[in-house]
């Protein structure tokens, strides 16, 4: 356990790395979208896409967190256990930090009529329509999503090199394809659009969850029998 | 005090197409020097990754401390091996590397680490990306040194070291372990280099043990005979030769054995010379033995066979 917490205590020792990068990027990707929006002679709501460039910034953690922290770790002759648990826990800690500021966000940008200037940044029609759990819930699992499919395909790079990376990325593509095939094939696309009508930003945070555990177990595995 | 630590029982370590490790049995015992030898590629970082658990035998037993260290924190704790191509997180600098394994080595000490930073001249405060050669084997032989984890590895641990630096390692090895005594495994290739800091010789070629034994039984193990080619040859008729080289009517024969004090006594009298040979002669020459029919220089053909004939 302690071995764990001393992981995730590692992994903060560049303290750019899991806190400072995230927030400068967001805090950027605010100014820059703030500024577009007061540039923008339009006196009803504006809403940009920019807060998702944090969660961009999240894939490219999960995939180092793998790729470089994971050798290194070895070298600390730290089990692989260890490792997994010590930041996987130390990024949903992160995430929660994340979450709660893009919900304090939103509150001030509802509050000040989109900064004064009708831009929304944290508020993303459809996403934040709901009420504040629905939001956070949406959130954190977005951002876990990111950095456990980076972790995931890291993993595999890791264990498989390349082409075991080409194989999984051809693989899923095919059976993504495959599946629209047959959705096409059956009529079936009536009731997809159904399906998806249907969902809450809550209820598809689910279905991410499951994802996400998912994918996780998968990458555990995987790293189980990883070297560095 | 000979508490066994390492223990690798038939280990087999199979890629594509060869054998890194080919049926490898070793132990090891507490609180000594040990020197890992052997060619490039011989097997001797893929030996020292599969007793830590960071690769994985294809079949075979690898104890430490008495259990396969395999998601074994008790066992790992006690455990340090960075290797030589060891890779750090991106925008790591050595001094986040040093407080990383102070959080994991709980007899790590962080003055040592800052002496021998100093003494290396390593910038601490670069990244780690951007250190040459010998600055990034700085970085890794100062977490095996002031880690003092009961069992260390150094992998090529001089590489990009200038002969100072080198030096510098050798010496405050030497000097920590004289304080805090701990099993060391030096893996190298500059063998003359480490010859006298090691307590017991371990030498793998292509997978394979061929060497295992104290330094002070090999040192006078073999001998080097030199004189005429035809004393020589009669002194040494029926002896294990590992090297033989003619020049002229003159030939110089390394033998795979000790000479007794009356044989030396004779050899003297015949007008032979006895020199000693170096540790690193002796793994070259017992390397080369092992790949068949090689060890000889050129003009020798004509011995070739009565090599082989006493080898055999």
């Amino acid at each position: 356990m302690s071995r764990t917490v001393a992981v995730a205590r590692m992994q903060l020792i560049n303290k750019w790395t899991y806190i400072g990068w995230p927030l400068t990027i967001l805090l950027a990707s605010f100014l820059m979208s703030l500024a577009i929006f007061a540039l923008i002679p339009v006196q009803e709501g504006k809403y940009g896409g920019g807060s998702q460039a944090p969660m961009w910034y999240f894939l490219v953690l999960g995939i180092q967190s793998m790729t470089l922290v994971f050798p290194f770790s070895q070298g600390l002759s730290i089990s692989r256990r260890a490792f997994y648990l010590g930041t996987l826990s130390l990024f949903s800690l992160i995430a929660v930090g994340m979450t709660g500021l893009y919900l304090l966000g939103g509150v001030i940008e509802k509050a000040t009529n989109g900064w004064g200037v009708y831009g929304y940044f944290f508020s993303i029609p459809w996403v934040t329509d709901g009420p504040w759990y629905s939001t956070a819930a949406f959130f954190f699992v977005v951002m876990m999503f990111m950095f456990i499919i980076g972790f995931w395909f890291a993993t595999i790079f890791k264990r498989w090199g390349t082409s075991g990376t080409l194989v999984s990325t051809l693989g899923s593509a095919v059976v993504l394809i495959g599946l629209a095939a047959l959705t096409t094939l059956l009529e079936w696309w009536g009731y997809v659009g159904a399906w998806f009508a249907q969902q809450t930003p809550l209820s598809i945070s689910g279905w991410a969850a499951l994802l996400c555990v998912v994918l996780a177990a998968g990458s555990y595995s995987t790293l189980r029998r990883a070297t560095p | 005090m000979n508490d066994t630590i390492v223990e690798a029982r038939n280990l087999i370590k199979h890629y594509k197409d060869l054998n890194a490790l080919d049926n490898v049995n070793l132990s090891l015992s507490a609180n000594r020097i040990y020197g890992l030898l052997g060619r490039n590629g011989a097997g001797k970082t893929t030996l020292m990754s599969v007793l830590t658990a960071q690769a994985f035998a294809t079949s075979g037993e690898a104890l430490v401390f008495g259990a396969n260290a395999y998601e074994n924190d008790a066992v790992l704790s006690r455990i340090c091996f960075i290797r030589e191509s060891q890779k750090y997180p991106d925008d790591f600098q050595p001094r986040h590397a040093f407080r990383s394994a102070a959080l994991f080595y709980k007899n790590w000490d962080q003055g040592l680490a800052d002496r021998l930073a100093a003494d290396f001249q390593l910038p601490v405060k670069r990244r780690i990306k951007k250190l040459s050669r010998g600055q990034l084997s700085a970085v890794g032989v100062i977490i095996g040194l002031a880690s003092r984890a009961e069992l260390t590895f150094f992998d090529e641990p001089y590489l990009g070291l200038d002969a100072v630096a080198r030096q510098l390692f050798y010496d405050r090895l030497v000097e920590d372990y004289a304080e805090h005594p701990r099993t060391i495994i030096l893996s190298s290739h500059l063998i003359d280099e480490v010859a006298n800091l090691l307590e017991h010789v371990v030498v793998i070629d292509r997978g394979r043990i061929i060497m295992d034994a104290d330094a002070e039984e090999i040192r006078g193990s073999a001998v080097t005979v030199s004189g005429s080619a035809e004393k020589v040859d009669a002194f040494l008729a029926g002896r294990k030769i590992l090297h033989r080289e003619t020049l002229g009517s003159l030939a110089s024969v390394t033998v795979d054995e000790s000479l007794g004090s009356r044989e030396r006594a004779e050899a003297q009298e015949l007008g032979l010379e006895l020199s000693p040979v170096s540790l690193q002669q002796l793994v070259v020459r017992k390397t080369m033995a092992g790949a068949g029919g090689a060890g000889h220089t050129a003009g020798t053909g004509d011995f070739s066979d009565d090599t082989l004939e006493a080898r055999r």
